[in-house]
C-alpha cells in the first residue's frame, strides 16, 4: 500500500473523528455490547417483567414478587448490543484511476466513515473487492493500521461477489462505495448486500473525469479494468451522450436503491471533502 | 523523376505535401486516456461527425483531395511539357490582301472564310511558328513570328482587303526566302493558281472565292480643263449576262443626277464630261451590290498651281519672248510679287528665295545645229527634242556645280544648279535671235517644263485625287504634316524638308494638315481586275508533303493541372459545405 493511500486514510481518520454513524433503530441488535439493544439483554437498564419460563437465567428471577404473588416472575433490563458496520470498497482497478484522486479519496472515505463507526460504537469489517470479497488486514483496528487496500482488480464487485462473497453479520449498517461502473443489473447485486442488513448506503464514487464530458477532440479511452480501447472522436453530440449515458446509469442505481431501501449518493473524489454533507443528508453521518 | 532542385515553386509546392499530412496526423491523432470503464463510452448512435469508433488512423476524403490538389500543383509548378502532334515545319501564311476579297456572298467575305479556315488549321494541327505576308501589290511581311493562334488573330487585324492588287506569285517568293525552303506555305485567297498544277512540296493554295457578277466603277478621274474640270467615269459589267445599274452623280451638295447604264457582258462604258471647277466634290455611286468597295467613286477638284514670275530682262525683245512664252503655258500667275521665278541677264543671283533663271545671250554668237546632247531623264528636257533647231550660244565651258541639261558638243546650253539653301539657278545660254528655237515647239515646251518643274518644287500635294494604293506626293516644308486618314487614323510626319509619299491604303477622303494650311485628296478604289470577280473560285491546290505533316512536339500541360487542381478544389468545397467530407 502506498504512501498516499497511507496518508489518505490518516486524513479520513482524522476527518471522521468530527462524525458519527447514524445507527438505525433496525441495527440495534448485534453482539453485546456497548449499545442499548432494541431486545431485553443482560444490561443495567430494567426495561420490563414477564413470568418465567424454562431456560431463563435464574438470577434475574424476582423474588420479592414471587414472595407477593407466588409467581416466578423474571425481571427483563434493556439489552446492550454493539452495531456493526460492514464497508463494501470497490477494489477493482478503475478506483485506482490514474491522474484522478480517486484511490485517495476511497481511503480517505472508508477511513471517515470506519471511525465516525468508532464513534458510534459500532464494530467494523471492511470488505475489499478482488479474488472474491476479502477482508482488509487489520480492518478492526483504526484506519492508519489497515493494510493492503490496494485497488488493482480487474474483477468488478459482482464478479467478486461471485466468485466469494462477503460475510455480513446480520443487521449490520452495510455501506458501498464503488464508482457503479460496471455493466450488469444493479438489483440484483443491491439485493444481495442488502440480504440481512439493518440498512444499505450506495456511495458512487467519481473522479471529475469520470463525471463531466470529456473536452473535444480524438481520444483514445482505455479502459482501466479491461485495457481495451476505443478511438472517438469528441465533439458536442458526443459529450451529451456521454453524459446522459451517465445520468442513465445513476438513474438506474438510483432506481434499484430505491427498490431495496437503500440510499444513494455520489460524491466527487476531487472535492471529496466538500461533499460530506451529502452524507449527512442521506443519514449515514450525523456530527460527533 | 521531376528535378525538384531546379523548380523552386515546385519545392516550396512539395514542402507543404508533408505538413498537410502533419496536419491531418496531429489533427487524427488520439490522445490516449485511461477511463474507470467503457461503460460510459458505449453508443447507440454514432456522430456523423465524429464519434466513429476506429482502431487505426483515419484520413478523411479531403485529406486525399487536399494532398492530390497539393501533388498537381507540384507538378504544375514545374513547367511539365505535352508531347502533342504538331506540324514539324514552321509555317508563311500568304494572304490575298485585295479588295476582291471582301466581296461577300450571304453576308460571309472570301476574307472570313479564310480567316475561319486559318483558325481551324492552326487549332488543329499547331505549327511551330507562323509568320504572315501581305499580298497586295507588294508582298509585305506582316510582323514577326508569332507562335500562338492569340498572337497570330492580333496580326490577322491587320489585313484589311483594301489593295487594288495581290501580288500573290511575289508574296510567294518571298515566303520561300524567308522560309528558307523549309516552311510550309499556305496561301489563302480567292481564286485559283495560274498554274493549277504547284509542283511545290511546301505551298498549298486554297481559294474561298466565288464567280460573282459584279458592276464597278473602274477608271475615274478629275482634271482641269481651262475653268471647268473634265470628269471621267468608267463603268464596267463583270457579268456573263447583260445588266443595267444605276449610276447617280451628285456634285457638291446638289441633288444626285441619276441615270441607268445597261451594259453587255464584260462591257465596260466611258463617261466623259465637264463640271464646274468651283464644285468642291463628285461622288458617283452606282446600285449596291455584292463587292460594295467599287461602286462608289470621290472625285475632288484638281490642283491648280501657278508660279509667280518676275522678267527682269533688260532687252526688250527678249522680256516679251519671254512674257509671251510664259503666259502661253498656262502656268503663270497673275501677279509678280514674291516670285518664285525670278527670270533675268545679270550675273548675280537674287536676294529672296525665289528661284532664277539667267538668260545669257549676250556674246553667243556661235549657232549650233547639233547634235545635241540631252538629258532626258531630266524634268527639263522632258519632251525636248531639238530637231533641226539651231541654237546660238556663247562658247563656253561647264561652270563647276551647274549640272547641263542640254549641250552642244562641250558648250553647255542649258543648265542648272542647286544652292546651299536649295534655290534653282537656271542658266540659259541662247541668242534667241540667231537661233530658231523660239519658232520650234521645243520652245514652249521648255518653259512649261520650266514652271512645271517649279510648281512641283512649291510645297503642298501634287494631286487631289488617286487610286487605292498608289502613293499621293507631298512637298513638304519644315513643318509638321499630319495625314488623316478615312477612318480616322493618323500620320505624323517630324519637320522634314522635302518630298513625301503618302500611302493609300484605303479608299476614301484623306486630310493633309501641314503648318497652318490643310489639303485633301480623295482615294477611290478603282481596279478593274479586281472587281471582276468572275474568275473567283473556292478549292485546294497543292498539298504539303506526308513527312512534313506531323511530329511530336513539346507543348505545356500546366493549364492542365491547374485545371485538375482547381476542379478538386472545387469539390473539396462542395465537401466542406455539404460535410460530406468525412473531417
Amino acid at each position: 500500500m502506498d504512501s498516499a493511500i497511507r496518508q489518505s486514510l490518516r486524513d479520513g481518520e482524522k476527518l471522521g473523528l468530527r462524525y458519527a454513524l447514524q445507527i438505525p433503530q433496525v441495527a440495534a441488535s448485534g453482539w453485546t455490547g456497548s449499545r442499548s439493544g432494541r431486545r431485553a439483554g443482560s444490561s443495567i437498564d430494567f426495561q420490563d417483567y414477564r413470568e418465567y419460563q424454562p431456560g431463563d437465567d435464574l438470577r434475574f428471577i424476582d423474588w420479592g414478587i414471587y414472595a407477593r404473588t407466588d409467581r416466578l416472575t423474571v425481571k427483563l433490563f434493556r439489552e446492550e448490543v454493539t452495531p456493526h458496520l460492514d464497508l463494501i470498497l470497490d477494489g477493482s482497478r478503475s478506483m485506482n484511476l490514474i491522474e484522478t484522486a480517486k484511490a485517495n479519496a476511497v481511503a480517505q472515505l472508508a477511513a471517515l466513515l470506519a471511525t465516525a463507526a468508532a464513534n458510534a460504537q459500532c464494530t467494523q469489517a471492511v470488505w475489499l473487492s478482488g479474488e472474491g470479497f476479502q477482508r482488509l488486514p487489520n480492518d478492526t483496528l483504526t484506519p492508519s493500521a489497515w493494510d493492503k487496500l490496494d485497488l488493482e482488480s480487474k474483477r468488478t464487485p459482482d464478479q467478486s461477489f461471485e466468485i466469494l462473497p462477503p460475510k455480513f453479520r446480520r443487521l449490520g449498517v452495510r455501506v458501498l462505495v464503488s464508482d457503479l461502473l460496471w455493466p450488469g443489473e444493479p438489483l440484483q447485486m443491491l439485493r444481495r448486500l442488502r440480504d440481512g442488513a439493518a440498512a444499505l448506503f450506495v456511495i458512487q464514487l467519481l473522479s471529475r473525469d469520470d463525471a463531466t464530458p470529456p473536452e473535444h477532440g480524438n481520444l483514445r479511452v482505455v479502459d482501466s479494468e479491461t485495457g481495451d480501447e476505443s478511438e472517438i472522436y469528441i465533439d458536442s453530440s458526443i459529450a451529451k451522450q456521454y453524459a446522459e449515458n451517465l445520468t442513465q446509469l445513476q438513474q438506474s442505481w438510483s432506481d434499484a436503491c430505491r427498490q431495496c431501501g437503500a440510499h444513494m449518493t455520489t460524491l466527487i473524489a476531487e472535492d471529496l471533502g466538500k461533499s460530506i454533507s451529502e452524507l449527512e443528508a442521506i443519514q449515514l453521518l450525523v456530527p460527533a | 523523376m521531376i528535378p525538384f532542385l531546379t523548380y523552386p515553386l515546385a519545392m516550396v509546392a512539395l514542402a507543404s505535401v508533408p505538413a498537410l499530412a502533419a496536419i491531418y496526423i496531429l489533427r487524427n491523432r488520439f490522445r490516449s486516456r485511461q477511463v474507470s470503464s467503457l461503460l460510459l463510452w458505449r453508443f447507440h448512435v454514432q456522430s456523423k461527425s465524429g464519434g466513429a469508433k476506429v482502431h487505426r488512423l483515419q484520413l478523411p476524403l479531403l485529406f486525399f483531395l487536399e494532398l492530390l490538389a497539393l501533388l498537381l500543383l507540384v507538378v504544375a509548378a514545374t513547367g511539365p511539357q505535352w508531347k502533342m502532334p504538331q506540324s514539324a515545319r514552321p509555317l508563311i501564311v500568304v494572304l490575298d490582301d485585295s479588295f476582291s476579297m471582301r466581296a461577300a456572298s450571304d453576308g460571309v467575305s472570301a476574307q472570313t472564310r479564310a480567316h475561319d479556315f486559318l483558325e481551324k488549321l492552326f487549332r488543329h494541327q499547331p505549327p511551330p511558328s507562323t509568320r504572315l505576308i501581305l499580298a497586295g501589290t507588294e508582298p509585305r511581311s506582316l510582323g514577326p513570328t508569332v507562335k500562338s493562334w492569340r498572337e497570330l488573330d492580333e496580326l490577322l487585324s491587320q489585313w484589311k482587303c483594301w489593295s487594288p492588287d495581290s501580288a500573290i506569285d511575289s508574296a510567294i517568293t518571298l515566303a520561300a526566302e524567308l522560309g528558307k525552303q523549309q516552311a510550309n506555305i499556305l496561301v489563302l485567297t480567292d481564286h485559283k493558281p495560274a498554274d493549277e498544277k504547284i509542283s511545290s512540296q511546301r505551298l498549298e493554295w486554297h481559294a474561298f472565292g466565288l464567280p460573282l457578277d459584279n458592276f464597278a466603277i473602274v477608271n475615274a478621274s478629275r482634271t482641269a480643263f481651262g475653268d471647268q474640270d473634265r470628269c471621267l467615269l468608267e463603268i464596267a459589267n463583270f457579268s456573263s449576262a447583260v445588266r443595267t445599274t444605276k449610276l447617280a452623280v451628285q456634285t457638291g451638295t446638289n441633288s444626285p443626277e441619276t441615270s441607268l447604264v445597261s451594259l453587255g457582258a464584260h462591257e465596260s462604258q466611258r463617261l466623259v464630261f465637264n463640271i464646274p471647277s468651283s464644285a468642291p466634290s463628285l461622288r458617283a455611286t452606282l446600285e449596291s451590290d455584292l463587292l460594295a468597295e467599287d461602286n462608289q467613286v470621290q472625285l475632288l477638284p484638281p490642283i491648280r498651281k501657278r508660279v509667280r514670275v518676275q522678267v527682269e530682262l533688260t532687252n526688250e525683245n527678249l522680256s516679251a519672248l519671254a512674257n509671251r512664252t510664259l503666259d502661253a503655258t498656262g502656268l503663270r500667275a497673275a501677279i509678280s510679287e514674291n516670285p518664285e521665278l525670278v527670270i533675268h541677264e545679270s550675273d548675280t543671283m537674287t536676294s529672296s528665295n525665289s528661284w532664277s533663271l539667267r538668260w545669257q545671250s549676250s556674246g553667243a554668237t556661235n549657232a549650233y545645229t547639233g547634235p545635241f546632247i540631252v538629258d532626258n531623264s531630266h524634268p527639263l528636257a522632258e519632251g525636248i527634242a531639238l530637231e533641226g533647231v539651231v541654237w546660238a550660244a556663247a562658247s563656253m565651258t561647264n561652270a563647276p556645280g551647274d549640272v547641263p541639261v542640254i549641250l552642244a558638243g562641250d558648250v553647255p546650253l542649258f543648265s542648272e544648279r542647286e544652292d546651299a539653301i536649295g534655290r534653282r539657278q537656271l542658266t540659259l545660254n541662247l541668242n534667241p535671235e540667231l537661233s530658231t528655237l523660239p519658232s520650234t515647239p521645243d520652245w514652249p515646251i521648255l518653259f512649261w517644263n520650266i514652271l512645271q518643274w517649279r510648281i512641283s518644287e512649291m510645297p503642298g500635294l501634287k494631286e487631289s485625287n488617286a487610286r487605292l494604293g498608289a502613293e499621293v506626293n507631298l512637298k513638304t516644308t519644315d513643318e509638321t504634316v499630319t495625314v488623316t486618314q478615312p477612318d480616322g487614323g493618323k500620320q505624323f510626319f517630324p519637320k522634314t524638308g522635302g518630298e513625301l509619299a503618302l500611302e493609300t491604303p484605303m479608299p476614301g477622303i484623306y486630310s493633309v494638315a501641314m503648318g497652318v494650311t490643310t489639303n485633301q485628296f480623295s482615294v477611290n478604289a478603282l481596279a478593274a481586275d479586281e472587281s471582276d470577280l468572275s474568275m473567283c473560285a473556292t478549292g485546294q491546290w497543292g498539298k504539303w508533303s506526308e513527312d512534313t505533316e506531323r511530329r511530336l512536339e513539346e507543348t505545356s500541360a500546366v493549364w492542365i493541372f491547374g485545371l485538375l487542381a482547381l476542379a478538386l478544389l472545387t469539390t473539396h468545397l462542395y465537401l466542406v459545405a455539404t460535410a460530406k467530407g468525412g473531417g
